[in-house]
């Protein structure tokens, strides 16, 4: 189980670095909405519930986030192309247990996308944020963890879906909004009843706060707190649903239909 | 637990093999194979063939463990592919029609993740590739990217990448489509020194007769049903020594005259009479004399695989079209 998921991974770094243009394109778009958002809001807007932050600062946990859902479920796009061309049929053929032809792809989806997201950490200071090293440990975590549960879906998704072209559609119209009802634009606080109901059950919204509490307290601090543990049960249970729908989608082969009565033809 | 060391005496073992594809909106549901029944010894040259859409692609899928069958057993080196997948595909090999292996990746980089799939560890995985490098023309090209090599290297890759986990049973799927006549020649001379030196088990889907000649064993498939399975001279030898085969316009007069003599069978497929029996020298001399207006061609041969074909399927067509009537 190991050694075919781990292979299925690496194959996907190997193929990341292998197209310079998908790391630039995939760092690209959080930057530039953070640096535009973040200028152009900060000095305009400060709303009462964000306190003395500035939007760029508010706005910083968010992009982390994106970064890390968007390059997670977009790497899993290159398993439509697995499945057009032959080469997901020969992983098929092979005794490999169906979870490790999932784990590949998910770990090698998360891999790519800490390798992304990472050294934008380095920005935290600039902003005021006193980082620590476990700090960074703990979000290192919080992306994981969100990272699996979303991977996990885009995988779900690929593997139904005949071109990229449907991919990126669906993507646009679920993943975009999940995203921005997230707090990760504006905070939850004061956002309309309905809003706030839409945003309570949205996941993306408890994986942001797996990233955005490590960012201002301390361990020990926060993992006192009632709000960081559900947040992570929720973040836990989505995991683990939707890998579970994952390989069942795998798992599931096409059946012939029960044969027509000789005697009717 | 190495299944190439003892092959059981028989490798594929299917039997009463029915499968139906469901149906759509406004399309009935589909019968692709229907009571099929095919016994492949060990250490035997399969090829199956038949016309487009007559269950060949499914059965290969459901060989495979891809799909399942609705009705039906399969036992693949005395493994039951239907209750434990996963045991029967360790020992087997798989080449699709379309290529398994990532283009982006070298040659090595694709072997090494079959190898990882298979569970072989990477000493034994090196050992391996060694001992294929011989064989195969890989040995300088195992660093390049696989969308570099020619379409029979990538076809060789592809074959050299299954046999890593020493398969009994290789099962390929119209393995020389897009490849040159030379290619193609290449590549069954391999498969045959693989089944000799090896002793492996090989099910091969063709529609080229040159191929299938050079089978042990030769089924043609139709309807979703095995019409005939034999050695491919057998299989031509059928029809008797000698055929006639006349070409021309009009030759339903023709094929009208031969119904009287009970010692022939004819069969007339558009332009082409094709005729068996006795005294076809004098039977030609005759049909000379008395059609010689619509006779363009006329020639005696001895039959091959492919009049074999055509005898048999042709005449199946016509029978199915009585039945319809």
């Amino acid at each position: 189980m190991i050694r075919p998921a781990l292979s299925l991974a690496k194959r996907e770094l190997v193929r990341f670095f292998r197209q310079p243009h998908r790391v630039v394109g995939s760092l690209a778009q959080p930057l530039l909405i953070w640096a535009f958002l973040g200028a152009g809001f900060s000095p305009s807007f400060r709303a009462p519930g964000m306190g003395e932050l500035s939007y760029a600062e508010y706005f910083y946990p968010g992009v982390l986030l994106m970064l890390m859902l968007f390059a997670g479920i977009f790497s899993t796009i290159t398993l439509i192309e697995d499945r057009a061309q032959g080469l997901m049929q020969g992983v098929l053929a092979s005794p490999a247990p169906r979870m490790a032809i999932v784990l590949g792809k998910v770990i090698g989806g998360i891999a790519i996308a800490m390798i992304q997201a990472t050294p934008l950490l380095i920005a935290a200071p600039f902003l005021g944020i006193p980082l620590g090293l476990s700090g960074v440990v703990w979000i290192l975590f919080g992306f994981l963890v969100a990272c699996l549960g979303f991977t996990a879906l885009g995988f779900l998704i690929a593997w139904n879906m005949e071109s990229t072209a449907g991919f990126h559609a669906l993507m646009s119209i679920f993943l975009m909004p999940m995203w921005m009802l997230s707090g990760a634009l504006f905070p939850m606080d004061h956002a309309p009843g309905w809003l706030w109901a839409l945003m309570i059950v949205n996941p993306v919204t408890h994986a942001l706060t797996l990233i955005r509490t490590p960012l201002y307290q301390d361990p020990t601090l926060f993992l006192a707190t009632a709000s960081y543990w559900t947040a992570l049960l929720i973040a836990v249970t989505w995991a683990v649903v939707c890998l579970g729908l994952a390989l069942w989608r795998v798992n599931r082969v096409e059946r012939g239909v029960a044969m027509p009565d000789p005697s009717a033809s | 637990m190495n299944p190439a060391e003892t092959p059981p005496p028989l490798a594929v073992v299917i039997r009463q093999l029915g499968h139906c594809y469901p149906g759509r909106r406004r399309q009935p549901p589909r019968k692709a194979l229907d009571g099929l029944d095919l016994v492949i010894p060990a250490g035997r040259f399969f090829v199956l063939t038949g016309p487009n859409g007559s269950g060949k692609s499914t059965l290969f899928k459901i060989l495979c463990g891809l799909t399942r069958p609705s009705t039906g057993s399969i036992h693949l080196l005395g493994h039951d592919l239907i209750l434990d997948p996963q045991t029967a595909r360790g020992g087997m090999g798989v080449v699709f029609q379309k290529p398994a292996l990532d283009k982006h990746l070298t040659v090595e980089e694709n072997l090494r993740i079959h190898a990882d799939l298979h569970d072989i560890p990477p000493d034994l995985f090196r050992a391996r590739l060694q001992a294929a490098l011989p064989w195969s023309d890989l040995r300088d090209r195992l660093g390049e990217r696989v969308e570099t090599l020619s379409g029979g290297l990538a076809r060789q890759a592809e074959l050299v990448k299954v046999l890593l986990h020493e398969p009994a049973l290789l099962l390929l799927d119209e393995p020389t489509a897009g490849l040159d006549p030379g290619g193609r020649l290449a590549f069954m001379a391999t498969l045959q020194r693989l089944q000799k030196k090896r002793g492996v088990t090989i099910l091969m889907t063709s529609h080229l007769f040159s191929e299938a000649e050079k089978a042990d064993l030769v089924g043609i498939l139709r309807h979703g049903k095995l019409l005939a399975m034999d050695h491919p001279t057998q299989l031509s030898q059928r029809l008797g020594a000698e055929i006639l085969v006349i070409q021309g316009e009009g030759l339903e007069p023709v094929a009208q005259a031969l119904s009287g003599d009970p010692g022939l069978t004819w069969q007339l497929h558009d332009h082409e009479l094709r005729v068996q029996g006795q005294d076809l020298l004098q039977l030609m001399a005759e049909l000379l004399k008395a059609h010689r207006e619509r006779i363009h061609t006329l020639a005696i041969k001895q039959p091959t695989l492919e009049d074999f074909y055509i005898h048999l399927t042709g005449h199946a067509l016509a029978s199915d079209e009585e039945e319809n009537r």
